[in-house]
């Protein structure tokens, strides 16, 4: 945990306290990993809990992109064209003068450079962040369209078999990740999407840079998304222009089944965090039960209406009581 | 008294939106070691001069100066680097955000670039104590009430170590023995060299709180002058300015109709259990401060809102309105506060606004009737004396002109009962007199006018009765001579209370 600064007892009493209201989603969590163990112990050996992770990989870090834009009083629906284009940037790139680290930073820069000149035009226009990212996201494929019409490009097979092998490598890079995002939380930028997405006014007259910030959010949403996309196309070995659609909704599912609120600075992280795997989980043993594809999509819209409704019915529960 | 270097200083500061001038040329001058009381009613300025002078907002022309120099491009964050600390009325916490973190915001210590939680935990716990706020400062502030909240806020300015401090009605939602450790920090800051500008409608903590005070009527300064051997009453005079004219028609000599509304025990949002009754011919005033209830009054008896009451008897009505579309029916409407939100569909023309609340009585199985419309809309564009083409967007008006036409919508109805909520807010002169006859012309023909107003001239002058309201009960009912800005104004503070509370 080196990259939390020591800070004593007052920052884990904060840290514990964003615990509070997700003992239910933990519980559930657990309880659906318990039934997938048991209907499929193969994800108890190395190589099964790789190909599990592998699977998880992508949507969570769609689903951090996208969380950290709903707490920051926003949404995107530029996050499957974003993952298309890191596909595609990584297989045209990576064959070529600059080879994998050219690919990878050829990668994170489109991403970062797209999410910072959406939020720009959010922050500083002050338009609707689902109308310009809707916009974006037409712009987006258009493009990954251009730099490669059909699914094909160069991915090393080395890089495929490192991320996408029998190692639990992608499961170490996403706890990386959430280091890098804890300790994000931990500086005043950080802080501050949430201040300015529960309360932009009370935040600026606090002297948070809120636009500042928002750029800022939506530059790392982009970089989340674009690197997702990367995995994705290390996992396929090749690019392909629309590999991320299904990413956009499922993000906002996951984040939604992970308790992060659509009018900014509610939820957690880590809630949006097990919501994704929640996510993952419930598709998969659908999947391997043999549900068939339509029934699969009824059950998950019923699960994400659940998951909203029954914690507001519990709160008017408790209020006439 | 000698005179020091003012710490914050407002010069010729002009300011308006959208056209509408809020600050016509203002003086303020706050020193250090000095609390300073600003004055005025609803809508003179008082937040407006607090955004400029706390750099939330940039004053059209004139200066801010900070130690006597002028600043530049004034920000929050340049107001914070200059030692300047709001508190603002509404609050400026983030609710899942714990009370250190809040009170950290924008000027958390650093290590690093991290965050430095140990700092920052000693420093919250120092300010925590000032305020009396026993609370774990890890504890979320959504599980605080609204006056623990408001200490936050306070705690929260005070973490910026401010030499400027402005407390725009810090007591409002605190209990008295909150507001009893405020004041008593107020006085340790003063000592301590701390300038203060404290803005409250609560005359007694003004008076032995403050040792000067700038009084803001209609955007403009109309006293600045120390409090020594100044009472209640003649802070009610300070605030209380004379200019009328011949704006307002004259009241009939008639005496008023049968009773159109009585109520007894009446409660709607923040309406505790009053009794009020009123006649047909009658205009009725609602006075007393912002939020008072005044718009719950007329919304419940909207039947907009959920109401109860021992005995009513509304419009013929044996009962209160059960939902407005039973109101409607009785003959009564409501003219909301926010004609641009609630009033009127501002993109649509000045004739389909008008036209709207009478399409249904209007269309002819069940298509719309245009002939019909065409007659209508030009019978009350001229009764409205609205000058042009009716087919502009109802946007493109003045705001008087925009009010105008929230209220002819409903004329074709012919309603029994008129509820206006504060009719004239942002309304030129010129326009004001249009609508003051207009009233004075629906009361003769036998309806009842209910007016809920901020402005008190309009009270006095226009109505024939007044009820004012504090705290959700009637704090003073008023009929013929004996309405008076005095005694409105005294009765929506509490004047009359402040024997009682000292």
């Amino acid at each position: 945990m080196s990259a939390i600064p020591s800070s004593g007892w007052l920052y884990g009493a904060i840290q514990r306290g964003r615990n509070r209201g997700l003992g239910g989603l933990y519980l559930v969590v657990a309880a659906f990993l318990v039934l997938y163990a048991v209907l499929f112990p193969g994800i108890l050996s190395v190589s099964g809990f790789s190909k599990f992770t592998q699977n998880w990989f992508p949507l969570a870090l769609v689903t951090m992109a996208q969380a950290l834009l709903m707490l920051n009083g926003g949404i995107t629906l530029a996050i499957g064209p974003l993952v298309s284009l890191g596909a595609v940037i990584a297989a045209t790139t990576m064959g070529g003068a600059l080879g994998v680290p050219g690919g990878i930073l050829a990668v994170a820069l489109a991403g970062l450079a797209i999410g910072a000149v959406i939020g720009a035009i959010v922050a500083h226009l002050r338009l609707p962040a689902i109308i310009v990212t809707l916009a974006g996201s037409f712009i987006i494929t258009g493009v990954a369209l251009i730099l490669l019409p059909r699914p094909g490009g160069f991915i090393p097979d080395w890089l495929s078999t490192t991320l996408a092998g029998h190692t639990p490598v992608a499961f170490l890079l996403l706890v990386a990740i959430l280091l890098a995002w804890k300790a994000f939380l931990a500086t005043p930028l950080g802080i501050g999407i949430y201040a300015a997405g529960d309360n932009p006014i009370g935040a600026f007259r606090s002297g948070v840079p809120v636009e500042r910030v928002k750029i800022v959010a939506f530059a790392l949403s982009g970089l989340l998304a674009a690197l997702a996309g990367l995995f994705v196309a290390a996992q396929t070995g090749s690019g392909d222009p629309v590999i991320g659609t299904p990413f956009t909704l499922n993000s906002i599912a996951a984040a939604v089944l992970g308790g992060v609120g659509f009018l900014g600075g509610k939820g957690t992280m880590r809630g949006a965090i097990c919501g994704s795997l929640l996510l993952s989980v419930m598709i998969n043993v659908m999947f391997f039960l043999g549900f068939p594809p339509v029934a699969q999509y009824v059950a998950q819209g019923l699960i994400i209406v659940g998951a909203v409704a029954v914690p507001e019915l519990l709160k008017q529960w408790r209020a006439r009581r | 008294m000698t005179e020091t270097r003012p710490l914050l200083e407002a010069r010729q500061v002009f300011k308006g939106f959208f056209g509408n001038p809020v600050l016509k040329g203002v003086d303020i001058a706050l020193h250090p070691g000095r609390v300073h009381a600003l004055l005025g009613e609803n809508g003179a300025g008082k937040s407006t001069l607090i955004n400029l002078l706390s750099g939330a907002l940039q004053p059209d022309s004139g200066a801010i100066l900070v130690d006597g120099r002028p600043v530049g491009r004034f920000s929050p964050a340049a107001a914070r680097a200059a030692g300047i600390a709001v508190v603002q009325q509404e609050l400026s916490l983030t609710a899942d955000l714990s009370i250190a973190e809040n009170i950290g915001l924008g000027a958390f210590p650093r290590r690093f670039g991290l965050i430095d939680y140990a700092a920052l935990q000693k420093g919250v716990r120092e300010v925590c104590a000032m305020v009396g706020l026993t609370e774990p400062v890890d504890m979320p502030v959504a599980d605080l009430s609204l006056g623990r909240r408001q200490m936050v806020e306070i705690a929260k300015a005070l973490f910026r170590k401010p030499r400027v401090l402005i407390l725009d009605e810090p007591t409002s939602s605190l209990s008295a023995h909150e507001a009893g450790i405020l004041a008593r920090l107020i006085g340790t800051l003063r000592d301590r060299g701390t300038a203060l500008l404290y803005i409250s409608h609560r005359l007694n903590e003004v008076q032995a709180l403050c040792a000067h005070v700038t009084v803001l009527k209609d955007g403009g300064v109309t006293a600045d002058q120390s409090l020594a051997g100044i009472d209640g009453e003649g802070l009610v005079r300070l605030m209380v300015g004379r200019e009328t004219g011949d704006l307002f028609p004259p009241r009939p000599l008639a005496a008023p109709g049968a009773t159109r509304i009585s109520v007894e025990k009446f409660s709607a949002g923040l309406v505790r259990e009053i009794g009020f009754s009123a006649r047909a011919g009658e205009i009725v005033g609602i006075g007393g401060l912002v939020g008072q209830g005044q718009e719950d009054l007329l919304l419940g008896l909207y039947g907009a809102i959920p109401a109860r009451a021992d005995h009513a008897e509304v419009s013929g009505l044996p009962r209160l309105p059960a939902h407005v579309g039973e109101a409607n029916a009785a003959g009564i409407v409501y003219v909301p506060a926010d004609r641009k939100h609630e009033g009127l569909v501002l993109p649509h023309s000045i004739a389909a606004n008008l036209i709207l609340p009478s399409l249904g009585r209007l269309a002819r199985r069940g298509f719309r009737d245009r002939a019909a419309e065409a007659g209508l809309i030009a019978d009350l564009a001229r009764r409205l004396t609205i000058k042009g083409d009716v087919a502009r967007p109802v946007q493109a008006l003045s705001g008087g002109n925009q009010q105008k036409v929230a209220l002819a919508k409903w004329l074709p109805l012919d309603p029994s009962i008129l509820l206006l909520n504060d009719p004239t807010r942002g309304v030129d002169i010129e326009t004001k007199r249009e609508i003051y006859l207009m009233l004075r012309a629906f009361a003769a023909e036998g309806r009842l006018v209910i007016l809920a107003s901020s402005d008190t001239p309009e009270l006095v002058h226009l109505c024939d009765r007044v009820v004012v309201l504090r705290e959700g009960r009637v704090a003073a009912r008023l009929s013929g001579a004996a309405i008076s800005e005095e005694a409105i104004v005294g009765a929506a503070m509490g004047i009359h209370e402040q024997g009682e509370a000292a």
